[in-house]
């Protein structure tokens, strides 16, 4: 991954350095992870040197921004090849690119060395804004949209330039168009905390369960006929159909976070049903990559070939995508999305397993499939087939994340019947729950499986910096023996 | 007919619509698919007369 | 002109006409709702708590006030019923000084990241107890904490206690210490209280029933 020797457009070069970013702030995201989850088990642990709120900022933030980085990857990777040209504002790129990358590493210098301000307007313009996900700084704020927009226009005037636009661009052109001015809703301070919830969520589900989704959909199409050469009608049909459903669903599917936070009870109504039916394109979206797979495997076999596939690691993180999504956004989603439900569920850990078990299937899956593209690219490998290393990555990182989730599941459904439906909540409820045995052996498993986890990032970031050179050495020894 | 309104702020649309289990958000599915029809049946038409 | 037989269903001049209807209108839905529902969170005025006007979200003088949390039959979850007047820190707040109170209380929970171990209204991290309710949590009104910071009212006491929570610990997980000021800690009281009086259509349900079953233990250890 430290090269990028082959590839010929510079606009790839910049998203190979939006991927190392990406993948480092990973590591930092798993960390920070296993510190909060140390401090459920020993809460002395750190105790006001480095407090949980202070892990889980970091955790949590870090994970926002190595998804957009390797967003922003994905999508510089895909510009030539769907344009034919080199972005057009290419130097401002990479300008933009060291702005944000030193932007980010103060926010983060700051997050953890000063952690918090008193209670002035001038810690939300310097410190952190305190509101979960979207903690970077007012400045911070400004200098994202300022990168990206640097952004949006090359995307943006590349397409124009393009002789034929494709569906797949023309998707994404739009869709980053709401992705990013989505953004600009959580950037205003109000008194009401209602009102800020509401604004809140337009942007964190808005994107997770709108825009990502939609985005995911392109890169998918993308990925489809860059492994397999899938036909690129049938993809971008399907892209659309997509398109139909996550926004239809997802868009009024908002309402599922506007049963409890002072807004009115008609969203009770349009958020359990909206949201019910937001599974529905991610079952469509599984079955389409599976579909695609075995039909040019198929072709691939009857010309006398052992595979279709191109690039086998990426295959099998994209694959595990179309499935985690399924199952973390869809399954863990729907399990709490009707109201009669959610009164209980509402902000224990079943949501937090809810909310790893999505964000890792349906974000980090795909992109890291989009990393290994990138490298596949860039030592001009034709056939890239998995390492060792590529296995263990792929199993211990997919085997972390679900046992995770299956603990968090568990803890979920006992403070659900003690602490909500048995004892209705309150201090003591809630602690009363945290000291059972069943919580806190979960709570054990999760940081096992948090290890776990850790692990597999290991071998994944092995595997990426070396996957290259071992691959293409083969490549070019085996052009050899049959030269 | 009607069960009395249940929403604290009655005088709006949306909370009027409420009235019922499902009676608002059938309106709103209704809302959005039905001119999907029309769609099809244009695009049936297009493709019949050989367009594109 | 011949009719050619076609499917519409792998037109992609369809799909793609019939997404754009979609998320036209589902977009066009979402900001008229949001119109409406504005009107329905927008923050009450002093005016209509001296006049018993419900709102969902009361202004800030609602500190001014008892407030409870009670079962209503009608809608069949418990609300907040905003009762007689009394006093807070000891005095009555003008509707400016309440604000500036709000104000500055909404703005410390953010500068000390309160979100990122509590929920407030549900959301946030699950480390610490839920703020919704705090203000009426059995915690502060049964003499527990009173008892424990020795200070007389329960506003006093929740000041105290944010300003030092390491000091009155009541698990091994503790509250760290954030460096909230006295008159921060005043705000951040105002700012819970406040909250309590929010209508979040019932959530929590059967709030603190504990409360009453746990006089001489519970079955739940
Ligand atoms: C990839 C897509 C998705 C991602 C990344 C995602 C992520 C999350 C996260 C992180 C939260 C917790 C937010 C917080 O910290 O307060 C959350 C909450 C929630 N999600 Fe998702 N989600 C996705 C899709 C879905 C879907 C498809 C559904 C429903 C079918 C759903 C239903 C919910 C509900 C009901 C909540 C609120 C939980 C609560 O009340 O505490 N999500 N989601
Ligand atoms: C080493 C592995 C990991 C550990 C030990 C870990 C631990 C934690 C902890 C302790 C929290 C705080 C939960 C709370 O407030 O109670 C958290 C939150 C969160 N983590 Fe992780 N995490 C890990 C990996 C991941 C991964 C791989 C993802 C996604 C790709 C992820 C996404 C999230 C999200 C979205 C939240 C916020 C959840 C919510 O508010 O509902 N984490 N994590
Ligand atoms: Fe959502």
């Amino acid at each position: 991954m430290l090269i990028n020797g082959q590839l010929k457009y510079e606009s790839q070069k910049l998203a190979m350095n939006y991927f190392r970013v990406a993948i480092v702030l990973f590591g930092a995201q798993l960390l920070m992870g296993l510190i909060a989850a140390i401090q459920f088990l020993y809460p002395g642990f750190l105790f006001e040197l480095f407090d949980f709120s202070v892990a889980r900022m970091v955790h949590i933030n870090a994970l926002v921004v190595w998804m957009l980085y390797a967003m922003i990857g994905s999508v510089y990777y895909m510009i030539p090849d769907e344009t034919g040209h080199e972005a057009v504002g290419i130097a401002l790129g990479k300008l933009a690119f060291w702005i944000l990358t030193a932007a980010v590493t103060v926010v983060v210098l700051v997050y953890i060395f000063i952690q918090v301000g008193s209670g002035s307007e001038s810690t939300i313009w310097f410190i952190n804004e305190g509101r979960e996900y979207l903690e970077a700084p007012r400045w911070a704020d400004l200098g994202i949209v300022a990168v990206v927009l640097v952004f949006y226009y090359n995307v943006f005037f590349t397409y124009l330039k393009s002789e034929k636009k494709t569906g797949i661009m023309t998707v994404m052109v739009a869709n980053l168009f709401a992705l990013a001015g989505l953004y600009l809703c959580g950037m205003f301070f109000t008194d009401n905390i209602s009102m800020d919830q509401y604004w809140w969520w337009w942007v964190i589900h808005l994107w997770v369960e709108a825009t990502w989704e939609v985005f995911v959909g392109t890169l998918a199409a993308y990925a489809l006929i860059k492994i397999l050469g899938a036909k690129r009608e049938i993809v971008e049909m399907w892209l659309w159909i997509e398109v139909l459903m996550l926004f239809g669903s997802g868009i009024l599917g908002l309402g599922h976070h506007y049963f409890w936070i002072g807004t009115p009870e008609y969203w009770w109504e349009i958020g359990a049903l909206f949201s019910a039916l937001e599974p529905v394109p991610l079952v469509a979206m599984f079955v389409h990559v599976l579909y695609d797979w075995g039909k040019e495997q198929g072709h691939a076999e009857a010309g006398g070939a052992d595979t279709a596939v191109k690039n086998s690691p990426a295959m099998a993180w994209i694959a595990s995508n179309a499935f985690g999504n399924f199952l973390g956004a869809g399954i863990w989603g729907f399990f709490h999305t009707l109201p009669q439900v959610n009164i209980y569920t509402h902000g224990t850990q079943f949501t937090a397993a809810h909310g790893h078990l999505a964000f890792f299937g349906a974000y980090a899956t795909i992109l890291i499939g989009m990393m290994y593209l990138g490298v596949q690219g860039a030592y001009g490998i034709k056939k890239m087939t998995m390492t060792f290393k590529s296995k263990m990555a792929l199993f211990l990182i997919i085997f972390g994340v679900l046992g995770m989730t299956v603990a968090l599941t568990i803890a979920g459904y006992e403070q659900v019947l003690v602490e909500r439906a048995d004892l209705g909540g309150g201090w003591d409820a809630f602690f009363i729950a945290q000291e059972l045995p069943w919580y806190v052996q979960a709570q054990a498993w999760r940081l096992v499986m948090g290890i776990v986890t850790l692990v597999g990032f290991v071998y994944l970031a092995w595997d990426l910096l070396t996957i290259g050179q071992e691959v293409s050495q083969k490549e070019s020894e085996s052009v050899a023996a049959t030269a | 007919m009607w069960e009395a309104c249940t929403d604290v702020a009655c005088g709006n649309l949306f909370a009027w619509l409420n009235q019922g289990p499902l009676t608002l958000t059938i309106f709103l599915h209704t809302v959005v698919v039905i001119p999907m029809f029309f769609i099809y049946f244009q695009e049936k038409k297009r493709l019949e007369e050989g367009g594109e | 002109m011949s009719k050619k037989s076609a499917s519409v269903w792998t037109s992609i001049p369809f799909w793609r006409r019939s997404a754009a209807w979609v998320t036209g209108v589902a977009t066009v839905l979402l900001i008229w709702l949001t119109f409406d529902t504005m009107g329905q969170i927008s923050m009450g005025s002093d005016e209509d708590l001296k006049n018993g006007v419900t709102k969902r979200i009361p202004a800030a003088s609602v500190i001014n006030y008892h407030i409870d949390y009670q079962f209503d039959d009608k809608r069949g979850h418990e609300v907040p019923v905003i009762g007689e007047k009394e006093p807070f820190f000891g005095k009555e707040w003008s509707a400016e000084e309440a604000a500036k109170l709000l104000h500055l209380g909404k703005l410390t929970s953010q500068a000390k990241n309160c979100m990122n171990c509590h929920t407030l209204l549900g959301n946030g991290a699950y480390y610490a107890p839920d703020l919704t309710k705090a203000w009426l949590d059995p915690k502060w009104n049964d003499g527990t904490m009173t008892g424990i910071t020795g200070k007389a009212s329960k506003e006093e006491a929740m000041a105290e206690f944010l300003m030092h929570p390491s000091q009155y610990p009541t698990h091994a997980r503790m509250m760290p210490n954030l460096g909230i000021t006295k008159e921060e800690a005043v705000a951040l009281v105002a700012f819970l209280k406040h909250m309590s009086a929010i209508d979040t259509n019932g959530f929590p349900r059967n709030f603190s029933q504990s409360a009453k079953r746990l006089e001489g233990g519970t079955h739940a250890h």
